[in-house]
């Protein structure tokens, strides 16, 4: 078969793994290798679906023996079929590297005959890319769920990312659609490779070369949408994986129907917006100091489609605002809507060196908009504002940025408040004579 | 209203500052020659380049307001922006009065223009270590044009030095007709450029069909979504992504 062929079979098959990210390594140059890593990571291009592309993201075989039902590499599926070896995907690596295509390799892959073989052959191209190539860029590889320790061990000293997909959020999800993976077979090999990065990374506190074992952490993914779970339970479930596990990222991927199956939800949109709602909320779990139990609870278990999670969060908790722009502490600001990391890092900053209005805040990249309903500066309130939740749900509403560049197709959820109107109210009226749109 | 008119280089800029504080007339626009639009109601002043004067500039900033202003002040000089020379100007006015701790006063409009240019300059420079598209040529030699709103070139030489340092590059400013050279050893920047650039290398179209091929499998279907991916990669850049034509 043509290489041609094979990259379109290949990449085509493992465009649903979300991962996509080149951060959190600081592989330097050194001489007789060639490539490096910038922890930041750097996205070299964005495909039609607006997903940047870092990495070259490949299957090393589609040739799969399990059958899950939400897999389109399942046996039972009527694809075709490929496989790389391990000098095309060496090739392809190196020559997109040099061109700047890439910022290097993930290699996934489906399970061919048995979990080792599968390891062995990822292990394999990993070690000729840094043994033979001298290949100094990124790598990011699959643990295969069920493969043996030593070859986790080994692919790990190679690599930059591992990560094994949970995907199935329950163990009840995972008997339904994947029956022959099982939770211990995903949380085991996590756990390995979570207990070997905390050792090597103590071995280097003492020992500046001792040897780098999955410098850039573990992710994993989960499907959201195609089995009936709340949204509570997936942030408890990344929660746990953050905190038990030290991972660095979990990713979400709303479930795009790739085969029909009486088990899986049929012709359903994507659900974008949810899968954007989890991705805020993730980000408030791991940079922002919420826990998930704050965000949702068992009455209202899934995040609101309408407001940003912490918007919604706010407007629970209305009686830990406002707060004060000029004596709050980071902690307490960053749980203000419209103040994110960088804002409230340059109000310490700027308090530094005099007392904040509302203009600067603008000027220091706080969302006003947002912000002004549960801040004040200098003791007063923006404008005339009400500590009332109706009063600021429906002025937020107002704010298109609610609304990400997504289409939110026909998909609904439950909400704790009625839908609104879209007729102006009185309070559409008054807020376009303050101005407050 | 009075202009210093200076010659566009750095040290042209420096010196220029440096006259400011010396001379009786003080600027209300410090202006590139390049950029200038005579008005007949200014007063124009041709500064020439001083090597000692800019040096002392430069040292001043250095010790008396800091290393970061002086990072900030040669970021904002590439970016190019129209006022960049007035905005130094006024920005480094500021800096020597309040010292260090000038980019803390970042509600103060002299300061937040600078710092905003600078992050401007920095987001392109960065999304530009992305988007060089490096193409092989006979001779062993990887070449890419590129033409980005800032003077960013140099900015970019350091990390490709580090990154194929053994290969031979040219990253080439078509816009500028600047060009950053490396050898495997060392890179340095030129404005002579050779007027005939060698053809593709053996293998280098079967690579950029093969990418092309990766772009669009890649993407899915379902999920299109071309305003996110313009937002992401402006359309300014597309000119010279292999994946684009």
């Amino acid at each position: 078969m043509e290489l041609l062929q094979k990259l379109n079979i290949l990449s085509a098959a493992a465009k649903y793994d979300v991962a996509c990210t080149s951060s959190g390594s600081m592989r330097k140059s050194t001489p007789g290798t060639f490539g490096n890593t910038v922890s930041a990571g750097i996205c070299h291009s964005f495909s039609s679906d607006g997903r940047c592309i870092s990495l070259l993201k490949i299957l090393m075989s589609n040739c799969c023996v399990y059958d899950c039902a939400y897999c389109v590499n399942r046996v039972s599926n009527d694809i075709p079929r490929a496989t790389f070896t391990p000098e095309e995907v060496v090739d392809l690596t190196i020559n997109f590297y040099r061109r700047n295509y890439i910022e290097g390799l993930f290699l996934s892959s489906a399970v061919v005959k048995n979990p080792d073989y599968t390891m062995e052959r990822i292990i394999k191209i990993v070690r000729t890319l840094r043994e033979e190539y001298r290949f100094n860029g990124y790598i990011h590889t699959k643990a295969i769920p069920g493969a043996d320790q030593r070859l986790i061990e080994e692919a790990g000293r190679y690599v930059d990312r591992m990560s094994v997909n949970i995907e199935l959020p329950t163990s009840e999800g995972l008997k339904l659609l994947a029956p022959q993976k099982k939770k211990e077979t995903i949380l085991g090999p996590m756990g390995f490779i979570s207990s070997k990065i905390a050792e090597s990374s103590e071995d280097r506190k003492a020992f500046k070369k001792a040897p780098l074992f999955v410098p850039a952490g573990q992710s994993t993914q989960l499907i959201v949408g195609a089995t009936p779970d709340h949204d509570l339970k997936i942030l408890k479930l990344s929660e746990g994986l953050y905190r038990r596990y030290k991972l660095k990222r979990v990713f979400y991927s709303a479930y795009v129907p790739v085969s029909k199956h009486p088990c899986l939800p049929a012709n359903i949109k994507p659900p974008l917006l949810r899968e954007h709602r989890l991705y805020q909320a993730d980000w408030l779990l791991r940079f922002y100091g919420f826990s998930a139990d704050e965000l949702l609870d068992d009455n209202h278990p899934n995040l609101d489609m309408q407001l940003d999670p912490k918007c919604d969060w706010a407007l629970r908790n209305l009686h830990s605002f406002p707060v004060e722009v000029n004596r709050a502490d980071y902690e307490s600001l960053l749980r203000v809507p419209g103040i994110g990391v960088r804002s409230a890092r340059r109000i310490l900053a700027a308090r530094k060196v005099g007392t904040l209005d509302f203009p600067d805040l603008k000027k220091l990249g706080v969302v006003l908009k947002r912000a002004r309903y549960f801040i004040t500066c200098k003791g007063k309130y923006y404008d005339r504002i009400k500590m009332d939740d109706v009063f600021i749900r429906q002025n937020l509403l107002a704010d298109r940025s609610q609304m990400p560049d997504i289409e939110s197709g026909d998909y609904t959820q439950l909400s704790m408040f009625p839908l609104l109107p879209a007729a102006p109210t009185s309070q559409d009226i008054f807020a376009s004579i303050t101005g407050e749109m | 209203m009075t202009v210093y008119v200076y010659d566009g280089s750095f040290e042209g800029l420096l010196t220029a500052v440096y006259e400011a504080f010396y001379r009786r007339e003080k600027p209300d626009k410090i202006i590139q020659r390049n950029n200038l639009q005579m008005d007949l109601t200014a007063q124009y002043i041709y500064i020439d380049t001083d090597k000692e004067k800019s040096e002392r500039v430069y040292n001043s900033i250095r010790e008396k307001i800091s290393v970061r202003a002086l990072q900030n002040v040669y970021y904002v000089f590439l970016s190019e922006v129209e006022e960049a020379g007035t905005l130094i100007y006024n920005y480094l006015k500021f800096g020597w009065k309040v010292g260090p701790k000038v980019d803390l006063h970042m509600a103060d409009d002299r300061v937040l223009t600078v710092l905003k240019i600078r992050r401007k300059v920095e987001c392109e420079v960065h999304k530009m270590m992305g988007f060089v598209r490096f193409r092989l040529l006979e001779g062993d030699i990887y070449y890419a044009p590129i033409a980005p709103v800032h003077n960013i070139v140099e900015l970019l030489a350091p990390h490709f030095a580090q990154r194929l340092a053994d290969q031979n590059w040219v990253i080439y400013d078509e816009r500028r007709n600047l060009a950053a050279v490396y050898n495997r050893r060392e890179w340095v920047m030129t404005d002579t450029v050779p007027d005939r650039i060698p053809e593709s290398g053996e293998g280098e179209l079967l690579y950029q069909k093969l990418w092309k091929e990766f772009f669009n499998s890649i993407a899915i279907s379902s999920r299109k979504n071309p305003k996110l991916q313009k937002r992401l990669m402006p359309v300014r850049y597309w000119r010279y992504l292999t994946e684009m034509q």
